[in-house]
């Protein structure tokens, strides 16, 4: 199988402290690949590495064959990699229904030239995005709720909200942030059939950081370890269960 | 007490409020929708004030062509301004800015042969040499002063002012309305929310900052025009901060909340030199002109307490923080 996204000694310090050092894995096309580890492992600045918030003193990432290391996060995320927050950033003082508009790709009416040059067009790009917005938000059951302020949601509806404004760019690959973290079980439940269905339905992929190993262990294919900044193991949740490295730096007692 | 009655008194208030709508509609996309803190605003009226007077009075071009460049010199000073500092924090963006205004006065000030230097436009030509830049724009007024059958010329001015600011408000409020403005308002939310969707943060308050640069030539443009004549000391960074309390007066993030903060801080401003009753009869007429600045602080402090969002702003919206 092909590597959707291809990290490669991906290093990065901070002062004195290496918190990605000489990470490598591959997310694999149509896999949900978890990367787990303790605290301060290096998971989110990785992630922020991947999604081009934070640029790597060394090491290449490549997404579908490109190299991202050195692009701005609007690009990446144009190019269909899509990531959210550990805390979910919805934009509180914008509609729900506004939240998932804003995500609409390759909108003409974002383009001031073209709201007066082609009202047409561009009014016939907002009603498809729409449609698109409203079917998003009834999947996630936040349909009722399209007009309110997004600052009203709670803290759980704005994780359903933060997926479907995610879903609602045509991404190919999401990372997400603990994407459970806070949830209460029925809504983590939900998620993960949003994201067992957005793969099915639209072939994404998935990278996430996730605490809940039960989960991880339940619903991924591939299960990458760090530790330290340094990736500890790589593979099947079978494979990185008994892996001793990984039971003794992360897992604790043998599970 | 015979001025408070008279209609081209008013008629003068009303100019200058329209005027400000202009200005604010500036600030109101730059701050009210993109979160942008712009504090050298009124850098961008001299600009286009400037460009406009000197175009016309030192080259063979007309008035109207100058007026022309003069937008576009000020949108140009506008790209140039954010260039190196939208990356900044917003504090330190606000610092800048009101840096880059103090730099285009004081360029006016003291490039004499250019810009006429402290004595203003009037020194134009040099000394000695009359130099008008508004013929042009004096024979327009008085045609249309004609063709509408006008009164007079305070009351013309006031007409082609407000038309002026409505046709602005509605293109400023389709803009604002559209996906476009959508975008500027996720940048004042949470811009690196707004990146990780794919939108390009940078040239988006880029744009922003032009579209307000344009906005603030276009009210500078009308402000020579209504004087006749200005100075470097018209362009003082108070009125910056005079834009940001109509802004805030109004309803941030409204663009009909401009005229109606212009207006009411026009009167308020043109009204207060003539408040006669106690407690402000207890000053002489000179002391109560200052007391306006006293007044609009109040009602600024007031609003703050008791309606964050301004008078028309949606409280949920744009609550100031």
């Amino acid at each position: 199988m092909s590597a959707l996204l291809e990290v490669r000694d991906v290093t990065r310090s901070f002062g004195g402290v290496r918190a990605v050092d000489a990470a490598s894995f591959d997310v694999v096309a149509g896999s949900i690949t978890a990367l787990i580890g303790p605290n301060g492992a290096g998971k989110s600045s990785l992630f922020n590495i991947v999604s081009g918030f934070l640029r790597p003193e060394r090491g290449t990432v490549h997404f579908s064959g490109r190299a991202i290391q050195n692009r701005a996060p609007h690009r990446i995320a144009r190019a269909g990699l899509v990531r959210t927050f550990q805390t979910p950033r919805a934009l509180t003082r914008m509609s729900v229904l506004e939240n998932v508009l804003l995500a609409a790709p390759h909108h003409v009416g974002e383009r001031l030239g073209r709201v007066f040059a082609t009202p047409r067009a561009a009014r016939a790009h907002e009603d498809a995005a729409e449609r698109e917005a409203h079917r998003l938000l009834t999947l996630v059951r936040l349909d009722g709720q399209a007009d309110a302020y997004a600052g009203t949601l709670s803290g759980g509806e704005r994780k359903l909200l933060d997926f479907a404004r995610v879903l609602m760019t045509e991404p190919r690959l999401i990372l997400l942030d603990e994407p459970m973290a806070g949830v209460n079980p029925t809504l983590a439940a939900q998620l993960l059939e949003h994201m067992l269905a957005a793969r099915e339905e639209r072939g994404v992929t998935f990278l996430l950081v996730e605490h809940d190993l039960d989960l991880v262990m339940r619903a991924c294919d591939t299960v990458v370890v760090m530790n330290e900044g340094r990736i500890l193991a790589t593979g099947t949740p079978d494979d990185v269960r008994r892996d001793e490295r990984v039971v003794d730096a992360y897992l604790g007692a043998h599970a | 007490m015979s001025t408070i009655a008279s209609g081209e008194f008013w008629a003068f208030v009303g100019v200058v409020a329209g005027i400000y709508t202009i200005f604010g509609l500036g600030v109101q996309v730059q701050f009210g929708y993109t979160g942008l803190l712009n504090f050298g605003h009124v850098a961008f009226m001299a600009i286009g004030a400037y460009t406009m007077a000197i175009l016309t009075v030192k080259t063979g071009i007309g008035m109207w062509a100058a007026a022309v460049i003069a937008v576009g010199v000020s949108i140009l000073a506008g790209l140039l301004l954010g260039l190196p500092t939208l990356r900044l924090r917003a504090d330190y963006f606000a610092i800048t800015t009101i840096a880059f205004s103090e730099i285009v006065r004081y360029i006016a000030l003291n490039e004499d042969r250019l810009t006429g230097g402290s004595q203003g436009t009037i020194n134009l030509a040099g000394a000695g040499t009359a130099a008008q830049y508004d013929e042009s724009w004096q024979h327009f007024q008085g045609r249309v002063q004609d063709w509408l059958g006008l009164g007079s010329k305070d009351v013309t001015m006031l007409v082609l002012v407000w038309s002026a600011a409505l046709v602005l408000l509605v293109l400023l409020h389709v803009a604002v309305r559209s996906p476009w403005g959508r975008v500027l308002r996720s940048i004042r939310e949470d811009e690196d929310a707004a990146a990780s969707l794919g939108k390009n943060v940078f040239a988006y308050k880029l744009q922003s900052l032009a579209v307000g640069a344009a906005l603030g030539a276009v009210a500078g443009l009308f402000y020579a025009w209504q004087f006749s004549f200005f100075s470097p000391d018209d362009f003082a960074p108070l009125i910056t901060f005079f834009a940001y309390t109509i802004v805030i007066l109004g309803g941030t993030a409204r663009t009909w909340a401009v005229p109606v903060g212009a207006v009411v801080f026009g009167v308020i401003f043109a009204g207060t030199r003539f408040f006669d009753f106690p407690p402000f009869s207890l000053f002489d007429s000179a002391d109560r002109a200052y007391l306006r600045l006293a007044v609009i602080g109040a009602i600024l402090i007031g609003l703050m307490a008791f309606r964050p969002q301004g008078l028309f702003g949606k409280r949920e919206e744009m609550v100031l923080e």
